[in-house]
């Protein structure tokens, strides 16, 4: 049978993808660029059986979906820019309790109330290194309301496997840009089950993988979710043992499974001399500027990353192969630039940071890069 | 021979984190012992599973004992264990989710959620400790501290009155409000036994004594003198006038009670996920 | 007035007396010496005892376990789980 083909923005898709992959929480607050994908999931979610709250605020948001995963319902909540500032200290709690869920992240032009219905990549940063904390957390970012279908349930399959808080990085550009979206079969988001009776069960025991299996309430386990730093079983231990065992953990947990969050396009980087490195909405008008380079003879390619987060040296290394210079074109001040810089020591990586309320032109990127030509 | 003797609530307790953090005298103790007793009657009479009641606590003194007792249990963030059980409530609507904070958790930084829940009438029994402080960071200001008393940061009296929680959360359509005090354990006992057979949301104050912090701030350190002196300024009645909830340490009285005991359809009732 | 040792709280002295018709149980490791047992007796069966536990407080004794009525003030008031009271024969 045909998987059913719809003609909706990027907000949608990302419901769409959620509920297929068995979303069965939604709490949040109106925000704009994101009210439409929550408004989608009020009508839809209870036909499935899931349950759709309006809550006073981003923080009353965060901390239910954070109750309701402890419930054991694969949940989310979705926001932009000033209500993901607020839900920074639930997200420190979800990333210390190993709590799984989705924030699909819409950024808006900003800082502060910027402008509601523009688009940004300037968060990126605060998305990984907003909450308070040493941790990692995976961030996926879509560049189409077809891949925000499909990451969109990534992300939710993501953060029941690695009981990790995931974020999906999407922006006002692609929440207002309408395509083509073919729900084609995803994942189930599950999470891994005690396999212990009660009585020897550790709610923070990691197995090989560093991932604890996760009982929910309700179940006879007598769980401890404990927001203060703990051992296995979730009581407070402020040792410099236990604190750095549990620190370290909850980052490689992230880091060493890169490879199950880690999806990195390449385009045209087949004995390309120069890349660019672009993501979400601006990759876009990056791809459409690589093709109008090469027709101009310029072995130039696309690295187009899904996942931002964790930054994996070795990844990119790979996408890049053998060119020698690295174009980091993004919507903000120059922000990925800076950890590609880091990465790529030994190439020449330029910084092209094009600020624009909907997205860079390929003309503007073309521009710069033609410029570095001479 | 060796007899083991056990406390009658050591089997709800996680007894190897005893003796608690709480100082001596701590009116917390007392106001769990009373708690835990309601919920062994409901448990023992077979209205409550074991396996199906959760215990919610934010940050604080009094939330801290979530990490007490044996049962699904979480230490969540300052202000938002309502939000956080209403999540799990909202999914799990079989389970009896019971929220345990202090007066600054929840009516100061929680205070909007306590509202919306309280209007919401979502099934959930909150339990306010209120030693009118905040104790666990050293006795600063809270909300509910009484007109004119030192605390840390009003160290010149409090030039602020204190917050009616009772009143506020009957306005906003709560199926139940009460009022208890650590002076009066079986009070407590009877209202929490109560509340948990209720549907919508119950909200339970108990004015709780804290001689370490509160105590010392108005020359009562000895744990025995300031529940005394608590004794004195509590009146018990059958069905307390709503306007009667207002309290001040100087020359007030603190009412306990029951305020409000109705049936209003619940939030979950309404939204169709628990039947009426 | 007896003495046994309390082996399901990992060590620690359990003071106990009955007189009949009800005993009080003292678990003496989590007493924190606040008096307010003693205090609310109505009948002052309670006295601060001489020893003092492992964190240094004196625990309660029922040395005037006579006069106990089984009110269970002493266990309803304890902020520490440390008093109960049970009718004899009940275990």
């Amino acid at each position: 049978m045909m998987a059913r083909v719809e003609f909706i923005n990027a907000n949608l898709a990302i419901a769409e993808g959620v509920m297929t992959a068995g979303l069965r929480f939604f709490a949040g607050y109106p925000i704009t660029p994101t009210s439409d994908l929550f408004e989608y999931l009020a009508v839809e979610l209870p036909k499935r059986g899931g349950v759709v709250i309006q809550f006073e605020d981003e923080i009353a948001s965060i901390n239910a979906v954070i109750g309701a995963s402890w419930g054991g319902a694969p949940a989310m909540t979705a926001t932009s820019g000033p209500g993901f500032s607020l839900m920074l200290e639930g997200l420190s709690f979800a990333i210390m309790t190993e709590t799984p869920l989705l924030l699909a992240y819409i950024m808006r032009a900003d800082p502060s109330t910027g402008v509601p219905t523009k688009s940004t990549q300037a968060d990126v940063f605060q998305a990984r290194y907003g909450a308070h904390g040493n941790y990692e957390i995976p961030a996926l970012v879509p560049w189409s309301a077809q891949e925000a279908y499909e990451l969109g349930a990534k992300a939710l399959w993501l953060a029941e496997r690695l009981r990790v808080p995931t974020i999906l990085l999407s922006d006002a550009t692609l929440a207002h840009t309408f395509e083509r979206v073919e729900f084609v079969p995803v994942r189930r988001a599950e999470r891994k089950r005690p396999k212990v009776p009660p009585e020897e069960y550790r709610p923070y025991e990691p197995e090989d993988d560093l991932v604890p299996p996760m009982a929910s309430f309700g179940e006879g386990y007598n769980v401890m979710v404990e927001s203060l730093t703990h051992d296995e079983r979730g009581y407070y231990a402020p040792t410099n043992e236990a604190h750095r065992k549990l620190i370290w953990r909850l980052v490689e947990k992230v880091r060493r499974n890169w490879r199950l969050i880690h999806d990195t396009k390449t385009y045209f980087m087949e004995g390309a001399e120069v890349a660019i490195y672009a993501y979400g909405s601006t990759a876009r008008a990056a791809y459409a500027a690589v093709k109008e380079l090469r027709r101009e003879n310029l072995r130039i390619g696309l690295i187009r990353p899904t996942a931002l987060w964790p930054f994996i040296d070795e990844d990119l290394k790979n996408a890049v192969g053998s060119a020698r210079r690295v174009f980091v074109v993004e919507n903000n001040i120059g922000l990925m630039y800076k950890e590609v810089a880091r990465a790529l020591r030994d190439r020449e990586v330029i910084s092209v940071p094009i600020i624009d309320l909907d997205l860079p032109t390929p003309e503007q990127i073309i521009e710069v890069v033609k410029e570095w030509r001479r | 021979m060796k007899r083991i003797r056990k406390h009658p609530l050591d089997g709800l307790l996680r007894p190897e984190r005893l003796p608690h953090l709480w100082c001596p005298g701590c009116g917390l103790g007392i106001a769990l012992g009373a708690i835990l007793r309601a919920v062994k009657k409901r448990i023992e009479e077979g209205y409550l599973r074991r396996e199906k009641i959760a215990f919610i606590g934010g940050i604080g003194c009094s939330a801290r004992a979530s990490l007490y007792v044996d049962f699904d249990s979480a230490h969540t963030v300052h202000g938002r264990a309502i939000p956080f059980a209403t999540g799990l409530k909202a999914v799990k609507p079989d389970m009896k989710v019971i929220v345990i904070g202090g007066d600054g958790d929840i009516a100061g930084i929680g205070g909007n959620h306590l509202m919306h829940a309280a209007r919401r009438n979502i099934d959930l029994l909150v339990i306010m400790m209120n030693n009118m402080v905040y104790a666990m960071t050293g006795g600063q200001l809270a909300p509910t501290t009484p007109t004119g008393l030192y605390t840390t940061t009003t160290p010149y009296g409090n030039p602020e009155r204190p917050i009616n929680v009772v009143k506020l959360v009957a306005t906003m359509g709560a199926n139940y409000v009460a009022r208890a005090s650590v002076t009066h354990p079986p009070l407590i006992e009877r209202y929490v036994y109560k509340a948990l057979g209720k549907k919508g949301f119950a909200f339970i104050e108990i004015i709780s004594t804290c001689p370490e912090v509160f105590g010392r701030h108005i020359g009562m350190r000895d744990a025995v003198d300031l529940l005394n002196a608590l004794r004195e300024r509590v009146v018990v009645k059958q069905r307390p006038h709503i306007d009667e909830s207002y309290y001040e340490w100087e020359g007030g009285k603190f009412v306990l009670g029951e305020y409000v005991d109705k049936d209003d359809p619940s939030y979950l009732e309404r939204i169709g996920v628990i039947k009426g | 007035m007896t003495t046994v040792q309390a082996a399901a709280l990992g060590g620690g002295e359990v003071i106990e007396a009955d007189n009949g018709k009800f005993r009080v149980v003292v678990i003496t490791e989590r007493c924190k010496e606040c008096g307010i047992c003693i205090s609310v007796c109505p009948t002052k069966v309670l006295v601060k005892g001489p020893r003092a536990n492992s964190r240094g407080y004196r625990y309660p004794i029922p040395e005037r376990i006579d006069k106990c009525i089984g009110c269970r003030m002493c266990e309803w008031s304890c902020p520490d789980f440390a008093i109960y009271v049970e009718r004899v024969g009940d275990r």
